[in-house]
């Protein structure tokens, strides 16, 4: 059993709980996507359709600094960069979202290694969703994914309120005082669906080629990925050629260069491997590895692809 | 981030081993004036993160076994490596690592081993033969066979008149002048004729991924078995922790499950 909010009582709610935090929620300005908002542009929030692009940016920028360089000084001329870091609340993101933070923990929050930045934001981000009732995108196609209740706070629209279920004690905590209610959250129906298997047996078919044929290896699936982690390193001098800095940035495994080394060599030369390596990566390798699939459904590769690939179609075509 | 942080050593010592590639020897910076020195850890095999401030890291496998030094095999090939081979004995040297898998040395004690190199990849291999030096009665019979593209590529000659005396050391050149009395030929030819039995051996190559191929092709032929087996992978690390995805092949991160793996166990990645 759940809590009960009146949707007028939205702004205040949100208000309370984002004090002295960062909000970020979807905003309508053009396109749709999640931006960082001042409370007071609450009517600015759009929680119709779902942005393209998803939440990850807030935990793995798509550019982060990791160094300060300073060529002139020999003796140190790397200086770590700090990690700075306010207190967020994520509002109005889906389960898919959420979901894709599990995966990125498992690479940027192990046990062996962390990422400051990534570290610090999961510990203080407050995670606060809506309900894909009905699905927000034709593309979407999460139920086949097996996705975990993963929120703090997930709300469902039901007309003129909201009913609220907390996912964990920080959430249980935040509506202590609202009304209780009886309800049960219903489960996100998906028109789409990916018959997921295992995918092994799989490698020579030729099923791959007719999608494969329409890349045009713009990586516009990774960067819009729930879960694509992948990034490069690299060094920028400024003008005077002393002063600089190290960053990371988003690369994509669908890039020519991705697999390039010294001397010229590229592993994944053509698009089909490429095109494989993702989509094994995705519902393959992880699992192996982790336990779970790499891939939450949210259908943004699909729905951001400039020519509409749809690996579901695929592997649908495997029986 | 991520707890990649650089430390600074000194380069002590620079040979130039071709027209591009340098030999570099490089010892932990002090850390005041403490003459204890942190003894290094790194295993042959292994690989560190050499930085130029300003351009960037260049993963290079160290090439030699000692706790008080590390030396590094560098060919300019790029952005990178090409500042690096301008460094001189006396600069510093900014290094993250050691990173990866390395030869399982201590595994093969008591074998008899084939060390098969080509061009470049001779130089992790060193580190092999460095410890095997160290080491020598832990080891039945050590056969080098080391393939170059022309007497000038050749690296290491000081070495190699060491290990002349004290292995079977058999080295070929693609190609030579008229005046060159070694073995002309494939690193191929030089397995295939080199009349080895797989008895209680290991074999450790390192090259080129054609090379490499080629080469288990001929030990398949000599009756040799993929888990004796070792090779070392080449691909790009930027991270080297196994987070950037950049050299992951079939889930498999080479910076971290790698570079040395037996090859049965990845002889069926898909890239």
């Amino acid at each position: 059993m759940g809590k009960v909010l009146d949707k007028k009582r939205l702004k205040e709610f949100l208000g309370k709980v984002s004090k002295g935090k960062e909000l970020i929620a979807p905003v309508k300005r053009g396109t749709l996507r999640f931006e960082i908002i001042n409370i007071n542009y609450f009517d600015d929030i759009c929680l119709e359709g779902r942005p393209l692009f998803s939440i990850k940016k807030f935990f793995s920028p798509a550019k982060h600094d990791l160094l300060k360089l300073n060529l002139a000084d020999k003796k140190k001329p790397f200086e770590e960069e700090k990690t700075r870091f306010k207190p967020r609340v994520i509002f109005g993101a889906r389960l898919c979202d959420f979901n894709g933070l599990l995966r990125l923990d498992k690479l940027f929050n192990s046990k062996e290694y962390q990422d400051d930045y990534y570290k610090a934001a999961r510990e203080n981000t407050l995670l606060i969703g809506i309900n894909c009732v009905p699905a927000p995108s034709k593309y979407c196609f999460c139920e086949s994914m097996g996705l975990e209740k993963y929120y703090d706070l997930m709300l469902h629209d039901m007309g003129n309120k909201y009913y609220i279920e907390a996912g964990s004690p920080k959430g249980e905590a935040l509506i202590m005082t609202l009304e209780d209610y009886d309800f049960v959250m219903p489960e996100i129906k998906c028109d789409k669906k990916l018959f997921r298997k295992d995918l092994t047996q799989y490698y020579d078919n030729p099923a791959w080629n007719s999608e494969n044929d329409k890349c045009l290896s713009c990586g516009k699936c990774t960067s819009h990925c729930t879960t694509c982690l992948c990034f490069d390193v690299m060094d920028e001098l400024e003008v005077d050629l002393k002063k600089g800095k190290r960053f990371k940035e988003w690369d994509s495994c669908q890039f020519l260069n991705f697999t390039l080394v010294a001397g010229g060599a590229i592993f994944r030369k053509d698009r089909l491997s490429r095109f494989k390596h993702r989509i094994y990566h995705k519902l393959q390798y992880f699992r192996e590895k982790f336990g779970m699939d790499m891939c939450t459904g949210c259908g943004r590769c699909i729905e951001a692809c400039p020519r509409l690939i749809d690996f579901t179609e695929v592997i649908n075509k495997f029986r | 981030m991520m707890s990649l942080n650089l430390e600074p050593f000194r380069i002590t010592r620079k040979e130039q081993m071709t027209g591009d590639i340098y030999l570099f020897r490089a010892e932990k910076a002090k850390a005041g004036k403490s003459k204890n020195k942190e003894k290094l850890s790194y295993q042959p095999g292994q690989f560190y993160q050499l930085n130029v401030p300003g351009l960037g890291e260049a993963p290079i496998s160290v090439c030699s076994y000692a706790d008080d030094y590390i030396e590094f095999n560098i060919r300019a090939l790029g952005d990178v490596t090409d500042e690096l081979i301008k460094l001189n004995v006396g600069d510093n040297l900014w290094v993250r690592g050691p990173y990866g898998t390395h030869y399982p040395m201590i595994d093969l004690h008591g074998k008899s081993l084939i060390i098969i190199g080509g061009g470049t990849g001779v130089a992790p291999l060193r580190g092999v033969i460095k410890y095997v030096e160290k080491y020598r009665a832990e080891f039945d019979r050590v056969h080098l066979l080391f393939g170059f593209k022309s007497p000038e590529e050749m690296l290491f000659k000081k070495d190699m008149e060491l290990w002349n005396r004290i292995f079977d050391l058999r080295t070929t050149v693609d190609k030579a002048g008229a005046d060159y009395k070694g073995k002309i030929g494939l690193i191929t030819k030089l397995v295939d004729e080199s009349g080895l039995d797989s008895k209680n051996k290991a074999v450790i190559i390192c090259g080129p991924p054609v090379m490499i191929k080629f080469t288990i092709q001929s030990l398949e032929k000599m009756g040799f078995s993929h888990e004796q087996i070792y090779i070392s992978h080449e691909r790009r690390m930027k991270c080297g922790v196994g987070m950037c995805g950049h050299c992951m092949i079939s889930g498999v991160y080479v910076c971290k499950d790698g570079p040395v793996f037996r090859y049965d166990q990845i002889k069926n990645l898909h890239e």
